[in-house]
Parts: structure tokens; sequence; C-alpha cells
């Protein structure tokens, strides 16, 4: 199965999906639209074949919410059930929002995005610099990972215990790659004519499709399920 | 005069390079926010010290941009960025406005120096980073309603009441003050930091 969605829906999917995780639940009916609305994320990535970092955001989603549930209530006190509170408020609440993007940032080519922003009108500037620091997580766990490996072989753990070292010795070899691949990616970007006088033209073509049709409607009626069930009724 | 100037200004343009190094940095300070804001999950008084901390990690990656920045525009993309990645993270909105006015302000602190003297340097630091404290404004702003947002997430009364004891339209001022003053001697650190490794490298 392959599912090419349109970025202006996927970008639409995170605008809704962190806008109702900003709203709290407090009924069944807002968790079952809440629940119903993290499980198309997590179904797209199956669907592109993601099957390892669905099943991890799956798990880690039903986890959180079974434990919230069956365990941890307003009078739960003590160090550990504070402390698995606080892990599984910020699954249950920020995870929905972090698998969209995840899958966004993952699924999305950077030329689709950039034209989909310039049909959307969006100055060059902004669009420019997201889709940098879109592309950029992904970099900045390589290298950090690179990083880390490089310490792991010279036998440098956590920087003596220092905490000013322990923060030195990782931020400064990752600012050094980072400007260097800043570099590289300016140069690639003027090859490819970015921020010309001239209106660039795209070989992906930006077609809204069937699922793209109805993605857009099932989301805004999930939004507006919720916004209508929590404030009105 | 006036006149003069803005044409000066309008020929520095801002570039695909500029761009792309807003980009870059915007996603560094961003890493930096997010390890501290996981932090803030253990105990409700890390929170309170993000004022402290986020400025002084993320003085280094800050300076480092600084050095880069010579025209007006890229620290307001920037904090336009950051109030984009923290709704899309589901932080909220109230804060952005805040965080945009800040972006806006330290870039006018720092184009007064021309972007190249230090004191001017250190103070837009301060106030750039009072985009720290939006992520309090929920808090605040909202206080009695989030309170009840929080349990109904599963949060526990007690990791609530010890966050609205340091959080509160009262200590407020404190934590703004805090976080300027943090901006202002991580600006320093971050100097001294970039000195150290980058301008022997030959990078700045």
């Amino acid at each position: 199965m392959n599912i090419r969605l349109d970025p202006r829906t996927k970008l639409y999917m995170i605008l809704v999906v962190s806008a109702v995780v900003m709203m709290s639940a407090t009924t069944p009916l807002l968790w079952a639209v809440r629940i119903i609305i993290t499980l198309v994320p997590i179904l797209l990535l199956i669907a592109e074949k993601r099957y390892a970092s669905a099943f991890r955001f799956f798990a880690l989603y039903i986890t959180a919410l079974v434990l919230t549930f069956c365990f941890l209530s307003e009078e739960s006190t003590g160090i550990i059930k504070s402390l698995l509170t606080g892990y599984c408020g910020i699954i249950a609440q920020f995870l929905p929002a972090m698998i969209t993007a995840w899958y966004v940032i993952r699924t999305t080519k950077i030329d689709e995005f950039v034209s989909a922003m310039q049909k959307m009108h969006i100055p060059d500037g902004l669009t420019i610099s997201l889709a940098v620091v879109m592309r950029f997580f992904p970099t900045i766990k390589e290298e950090y990972q690179s990083i880390r490996d490089a310490m792991k072989m010279r036998g440098i753990t956590l920087g003596g215990g220092s905490i000013v070292k322990m923060i030195e010795y990782r931020m400064i070899p990752l600012l050094f790659s980072c400007v260097s691949i800043g570099d590289e990616l300016s140069a690639a970007a003027i090859t490819k004519g970015l921020g010309g006088k001239v209106k660039r033209t795209s070989v992906a073509v930006l077609r809204l499709s069937a699922a793209d049709i109805i993605l857009l409607s099932g989301f805004t009626a999930a939004a507006a399920v919720f916004v209508i069930f929590k404030y009105f009724i | 005069m006036a006149d003069k100037k803005e044409k000066t200004i309008e020929k520095k343009k801002l570039g695909v390079k500029d761009f792309i190094t807003v980009g870059i940095f915007t996603a560094i300070i961003f890493v930096v926010e997010f390890a501290c804001g996981m932090l803030g999950y253990i105990h409700p008084y890390i929170v309170a010290s993000y004022v402290v901390m986020i400025p002084l990690v993320g003085a280094v990656p800050m300076m480092l941009f600084y050095t880069k920045v010579e025209k007006f525009g890229m620290i307001t993309i920037m904090s336009v960025l950051i109030a984009i990645i923290m709704f899309v993270t589901g932080m909220g909105y109230l804060g952005a406005p805040l965080i945009i006015l800040a972006g806006v302000i330290a870039d006018l602190i720092a184009r007064s120096g021309g972007y190249k003297s230090f004191k001017k340097t250190v103070l837009s630091n301060g106030v750039f980073n009072l985009w720290i404290c939006a992520n309090y404004f929920p808090v605040i702003i909202t206080a009695d309603s989030y309170r009840k947002d929080l349990i109904d997430a599963g949060y526990s009364a007690e990791y609530c009441d010890s966050l609205f004891a340091f959080v509160n339209y009262k200590t407020i001022a404190v934590l703004f003050i805090a976080c300027f003053a943090c901006g202002c001697l991580g600006a320093l650190i971050g100097k001294a930091a970039v000195k150290k490794h980058f301008e022997k490298a030959g990078i700045v």
C-alpha cells in the first residue's frame, strides 16, 4: 500500500493534532477522539513500511495510557509515583504531536515541502528556515551519535563528572559539524536556485488526492467534535 | 539621515545563506530546550530552573549565531520559528506574542550596535532569552483551569501544587529577571567558549 499525501494535508494534520492535544481531554468521548487522531499517523507510518517506529510509538502510547488510567490519579504521591506521573504525563500529552511531526519529517521530501509552502504564499525566508529546521533534527541526532561513539572509543564517558565539561564535550563538536553542514547546505541550496528573484518551478506536482480529502475532512471533523463536546455540551 | 539608513538596510537583504544559518541554529536551540524540558518532568522545581539552565546551555550556540548575524531580521525569524515549533510540539500559542516580541526587541538592540558591539550583543541575548518565560504563560494566565487540565491529564495533585508554588503571577517577575540575568551571563560564557574553540579554529 502506498499513500502519497500532499504536504499541505500533513501540515494540517500537525495543526489539528497539536491543537487537540493542547485542550485537555476530560470525558471518555474526548479521549476516544484523541486516541483516534493519534492512531492515524501510526497507521500512516505502517503504510509507509516504517514498522519499527510505528510499533515503538504505539507501544509507548498504550503503556502510558494504561498506566495513567489504571494506576495514577490525583492522590498519587511518593517519589516513584510522581516520577511515573511525569513520564506518563509527557508521553500521553506530547506523543501524539510528536508522532505526527515525526511522520511528516520522515516522509516529506524537502522539495515537496518548499513547493507546498510556495503555493500557500508563505514568505521565502520562513520556508527555507523551516525546511532547514525540519531536515536538521535527524542530522543533529546522527552527528550526536557519532560524537558519542568517538568519545566512547577514547574512554570519555561523562566528562570526568563535571557538568560543564559534559556539556562542552558534546556541544562544541556538534556545533562544529553543524556549521560545516550549514555551509554545504547553502551551496546546495544556491545550486538549486533558492532565493533567486525568479519564481521557482518544481518537479513535484502537488495535487490533492482522494486520500488527502478523506484525511482533511476526517481531521476537521475530529477537531470539531472535540471542541463542541468540550466547550458546548 | 533616516532615509540613508533605510537604504543601507535595504541593500543588506537577507540571502539564502542567512536563512539556512537561522534554521540550523534554531534547530540546535530547540534541541537544548527540549533536553532541558525533559528534565522538567522529573520535578516541578526544575521547571522553574529552566530560566537558568536554558540560557546557560544555549549560550554557546547563541553566541556562535550572533557572530554570523549581520543583517536585521535573522533574530526575528528565529523567534518566529521558535514560536511555530513551540506550537507544533504542543506547548500552546499563548506565549507566541512574547516570543516574537522578545525576538524583535533583541534584534533591534543588536542592530543598534551594528551586530558587532559586544555589550549590545550581551544585552540582546538577555532579551532574546525572555522567550523561555513563554513556557510559563499557560501556567500563569490560566492558572486555575490549567491546574485542572494537568490533573485531568494524569498529573498528581502534588506535582501541580509544587509547580504552582514556584510559578505564579507573583514570581513571574523574578523569573523574568532571572532569565534576563542568565541570558547576559550566558552570553559572557558563550563568548568565552566561542573564543576558545571557534576563533582558534578559524571558523568564525
